[in-house]
């Protein structure tokens, strides 16, 4: 049995035979019948939920007159990221804020979980930053589809078309590289981040982990940057009007 | 220099060091993509050389986005 978080312990008390059964139904055997939920999945339920109460808190606290400290924290967010996508993206791009600013929620929470004690980063294990990942693959290619229609397959294609045979591989892999090098950065940064703050936790517990919890803080700002400037560096690419 | 232009710069900078800052990894995702992709078609039709031949795509692939990262960069 692997050794659980106390809400993983909480989830597979609750919904063990549940999942368990879903898991099967799809043909998929679990490793731990008695607990299917692994920590990462656990971190990640509980990071969705706390965004979900965050965003119900903030859309009935609203308020034009008086608008309040977690009011001023998440207009702050959205400006950023919108002038941002300005910046990268162009004209129109006000329409993918509402996606990249989730985006960027749930991967700076899943980061800075793992400073509560008691919790760990989702992002530190492959699965997540993955999910992530394929999330941003799915979302610029769709919306390059919505705003090309089928031209959009020409992106794929090189500038001339007998040299398409060859370009197509090419690109299809270029475009899942990028799939691969966001996942691999994300995951790669946090399990280091994760992994130095243990070392020097269990050489000098005292004192010397503040410098490397900080040092984790700066790490998961930014990764989370850097994920979300690249998703827009792709959506750019898949809006372009220039071939 | 208004404060404004010299915020806009200030994120630019920003936005360099973040694509920039993908060169490290698009080489090595390449080729680790293309090599996927030719042992998962080896797998499907019981072949045992396409997993070389999406190793090389995978290299070109990875030389194609360096080059069209260089090019991006000298145009602006």
């Amino acid at each position: 049995m692997p050794e659980q978080l106390w809400f993983t312990e909480i989830l597979n008390h609750l919904f063990s035979g549940p999942v368990t059964g879903l898991l099967r139904a799809l043909h998929i055997e679990s490793q731990y019948p008695q607990a299917p939920v692994s920590n990462a999945v656990a971190m990640e339920l509980l990071v969705f939920l706390f965004l979900v109460l965050l965003f119900v808190l903030v859309r009935a606290s609203l308020s034009v007159d008086k608008p309040g400290a977690l009011q001023h924290v998440f207009e702050g967010a959205h400006g950023f990221v919108e002038s941002q996508s300005q910046e990268i993206i162009g004209h129109h791009s006000e329409r993918f804020t509402p996606f990249l600013l989730t985006l960027t929620f749930f991967i700076l929470i899943c980061n800075l979980i793992g400073l509560i004690p008691g919790f760990e980063s989702p992002t530190a294990v492959p699965v997540v930053p993955l999910g992530c990942a394929v999330c941003a693959f799915v979302y610029y290619q769709a919306q390059g589809f919505r705003h090309h229609g089928i031209a959009y397959l020409k992106h794929f294609m090189g500038p001339m078309w007998w040299l398409a045979i060859i370009m197509i591989p090419i690109e299809i892999i270029s475009h899942l590289a990028r799939m691969l090098s966001l996942t691999v950065r994300l995951y790669a940064n946090m399990f280091a981040g994760d992994m130095v703050t243990l070392v020097f936790f269990s050489l000098i517990p005292i004192g010397v982990p503040i410098l490397f919890l900080g040092l984790h803080i700066g790490v998961s700002l930014l990764q989370t940057y850097i994920f979300v400037l690249l998703t827009m560096v792709y959506l750019s690419g898949a809006v372009a009007e220039e071939h | 220099m208004s404060r404004q232009e010299h915020d806009s710069e200030k994120r630019s900078t920003w936005v360099q060091l973040a694509k920039y800052s993908q060169l490290a990894f698009v080489f090595p995702a390449a080729t680790v993509a293309g090599w996927l992709m030719g042992a998962a078609l080896d797998r499907w039709l019981h072949t045992t050389w396409l997993y070389l031949a999406g190793l090389i795509l995978g290299i070109i692939a990875g030389f194609v986005e360096l080059i069209r990262a260089a090019l991006s960069s000298e145009s602006k």
